[in-house]
């Protein structure tokens, strides 16, 4: 087991801020939790375009996207990021987890468009760790 | 005195061996949950000099010994009209809200005066609008008129005030603008509207937020690196000077950075640097300090649900700023020396909770009275109690609030005496000891060469990242509990709801259009007018950028008039200053 875990690189996230929004304490404190739990994490900072977060995570070769969204856009950033994520990595979809102010209707539609994990306001470290840990485990 | 003080003290020490530590013992804890305070924790403590007299300086009793609100009690309960405190018809501007196009808006705001809340606009702007991009810009994408109105030129503010008119013309009324990176440009198109409607500057009333720096630390809707922001932080505080004697300058918050994570104490100390630094800056542009400081405001420092220490804040707050002004650069006009603010103490807005959120109406009461205990209304409306269920507080949940605010008045009749703490051992304890760590971080920022350095270097936002992060591993960790959500969060509780309605401010159907809508008007717009004019106008502001010594302002006027959009002036300025590099931790 132990021997295992060590043969394996690290988790790589590619967290980002899309949109105009700048409210990105939520963004922070995920980029610290993960970071805390051993996930390597590149924050991107503020007002990402699309195009720009979906160049970093090819770029930086990471095993997931996490948005963080406030402003109640996450249905139009997430519908334009899985679609030219599709037509960009093709088959090799990286998984994408969105995060921030998602009223609960809006998750049913989330992963309709095909977000993987979604954390509305209120979801709990340990929750949220054991959701990127298992992206970990299915790393090879 | 001194013997009195000594036996208390041995007093204290043998209750604290015989009383406390065997009740201590019997709960198994190492450190006693309470504290009491006796004179002798207050020694050498001067009234006059740490508190005074309710209007007088040092103000830690509070800035008016007669605050209008009560002063006006009475007659307003008798009267029973509509009177919300802070704003609408008591002559200040309404509900800060805004969404959608400028004609949507201005439906709402005639909505909201036949509901007899006739107060000028309070502007929620987008965040196109705050971050300097027009509605037909890629990165206005899904965000136009989304967390609040489209604005993108003169045009735009002509419709908004469509509302504004004749007994409610803006000679007669105060406009809030929650606009900070765009603070000059807006303001340069409510003169520019002004002149249209041949109404003197010098008649204009009203508040731009205009707090660039905190913008670095929390909320982030910055346009320009640091810098060049506090130029155009200088052109407007001196345009305003000279050209708006009504208007406020800036509306400095501390409630930003709070809510981004940074502590009490750092809340504080940046407010203060921040504040120090646009004095500087009107100092260093040769405006007399009493011309200019009694024009800056506070919008808000941070609030918590820490009943004791929020109203030792406002104590200590409002003693510092008094200080700075009077010791730092010599101001003499005591009004120059307050923290003119809308509330006092109040809870945050992170303070309220998703999990049985009716609960954010008890929090709310409990910041309500901390506010009516150091200097200010009773505001238990802050938030509304629906604030976590997203965009648009429901008329109810406004209602139960301003309700709090007159229960606490009227019934528990906190208003009665003024700074009811003043002289407390532990009150004044408490303030000395918040007071002294702000001083200390303060003196820290100062040797760093002041808040645009420490914004500059991240001081003060990496601060808040780690802030934040405590504060929440803190939560998880239950070394802060939050009732509903990290404790008594158990099937036997009981979810409470109760009825919404969120007017038509926030319809779904019109913000759902907005952006086709807005994007169509612009287009018009931009094939109608003289575009050579707006080329023109657009050049001369470009150059201006570049002389450091040239004011803005009459530039950015000129450009607004010929319906140069916000974007096409922010561009401008762009090329010379640059744009804002966002910060990575």
């Amino acid at each position: 087991m132990e021997n295992k875990e060590q043969k394996k690189a690290p988790l790589r996230v590619l967290l980002g801020k899309p949109g105009l929004d700048g409210h990105d304490k939520g963004a922070k404190i995920i980029a610290s939790l993960l970071r805390d739990a051993g996930i390597e994490v590149i924050y991107t900072g503020l007002r990402q375009s699309i195009e720009q977060i979906i160049a970093a995570a090819i770029q930086e070769d990471v095993d997931i996207i996490a948005l963080s969204i406030l402003s109640g856009v996450h249905l139009e950033l997430s519908r334009k990021l899985l679609y030219e994520l599709n037509s960009v990595t093709k088959a090799d979809l990286i998984p994408v987890i969105i995060g921030g102010v998602i009223p609960k209707q809006d998750i049913k539609s989330l992963k309709q468009i095909g977000v993987a994990e979604v954390f509305p306001v209120g979801s709990s470290f340990d929750d949220i760790i054991k959701i990127f840990k298992s992206y970990e485990q299915k790393k090879v | 005195m001194k013997e009195d003080l000594k036996k208390i003290k041995d007093l204290k020490k043998k209750w604290q061996e015989k009383i406390v530590d065997p009740r201590l013992k019997r709960y198994k804890l190492a450190q006693s949950p309470t504290t009491f305070y006796t004179p002798s924790d207050l020694e050498d403590f001067d009234f006059t000099e740490k508190v005074g007299f309710p209007g007088q300086y040092p103000f830690t009793a509070g800035n008016d010994p007669v605050p209008g609100w009560q002063a006006m009690a009475e007659s307003q309960a008798i009267a029973s009209n509509r009177f919300e405190w802070g704003g609408a018809s008591s002559g200040g501007a309404g509900k800060y809200a805004g969404f959608g196009t400028p004609e949507d808006y201005r439906d709402y705001l005639l909505r909201m005066h036949k509901l007899g809340r006739k107060g000028g606009p309070n502007f929620a702007m987008d965040l196109p609008t705050q971050c300097g991009y027009d509605s037909d810009d890629d990165r206005a994408m899904g965000e136009v008129g989304r967390v609040g109105v489209a604005v993108d030129t003169l045009k735009d503010f002509e419709v908004i005030y469509e509302a504004y008119t004749g007994d409610i013309d803006i000679d007669k009324i105060a406009s809030n603008f929650t606009a900070n990176g765009a603070a000059s440009i807006i303001i340069a198109m409510y003169a520019a509207l002004a002149e249209k409607r041949g109404i003197p500057l010098e008649k204009l009333r009203g508040t731009p937020q205009n707090d660039i720096l905190k913008e670095y630390v929390g909320r982030g809707t910055y346009i320009f690196p640091a810098r060049p922001s506090l130029r155009l932080f200088r052109d407007l505080l001196v345009f305003s000077a000279n050209r708006l004697p009504k208007m406020n300058i800036t509306s400095i918050g501390g409630y930003h950075m709070r809510e981004a994570g940074v502590s009490r104490e750092q809340d504080l100390a940046f407010s203060m640097a921040i504040g120090t630094e646009y004095l500087k800056t009107g100092v260093e542009a040769g405006v007399d300090i009493d011309l200019f400081a009694p024009k800056f405001t506070f919008n808000a420092f941070g609030g918590s649900m820490e009943f004791y220490k929020e109203i030792a804040f406002q104590r200590a707050a409002r003693r510092m700023w008094a200080n700075i002004l009077k010791n730092r650069f010599g101001a003499k006009n005591p009004r120059s020396m307050m923290i003119r603010q809308i509330m006092t103490a109040h809870i945050g807005c992170s303070s309220t909770t998703l999990q049985r959120p009716l609960n954010n109406l008890t929090r709310a009461v409990v910041g309500g009275m901390a506010g009516g205990m150091s200097g200010g209304i009773p505001f238990g409306a802050m938030p509304p109690w629906d604030e976590p269920l997203g965009l648009g507080h429901s008329l109810e949940a406004q209602q139960l609030g301003h309700d709090a605010t007159r229960i606490l008045m009227y019934e528990a009749k906190l208003g009665e005496v003024l700074d009811p703490w003043a002289g407390s051992f532990f009150m004044e304890t408490l303030t000395n000891e918040i007071e002294k760590s702000a001083l200390e971080e303060l003196k820290k920022i100062d040797e760093m060469g002041g808040a645009l350095a420490a914004i500059e270097k991240g001081y003060m936002q990496h601060a808040a990242s780690q802030g934040a992060y405590k504060r929440q591993k803190m939560i998880e960790n239950h070394e802060q509990f939050v009732v509903g959500v990290n404790c008594f969060a158990g099937p036997t509780e009981i979810d409470v709801r109760t009825e919404r309605s969120v007017e038509a401010v926030y319809d779904l159907n019109l913000t759902a259009t907005a952006e086709k809508r807005k994007k169509e008007g612009l287009a018009k717009l931009k094939a109608e007018r003289d575009n050579i004019l707006v080329e023109d106008s657009l050049n001369k502001l470009g150059a201006a950028a570049k002389n450091e010594q040239e004011n803005l302002m009459p530039f950015l006027i000129d450009c607004v008039k010929t319906y140069a959009t916000l974007q096409e002036m922010c561009d401008a300025m762009r090329k010379e200053f640059g744009t804002a590099e966002p910060t990575t931790i």
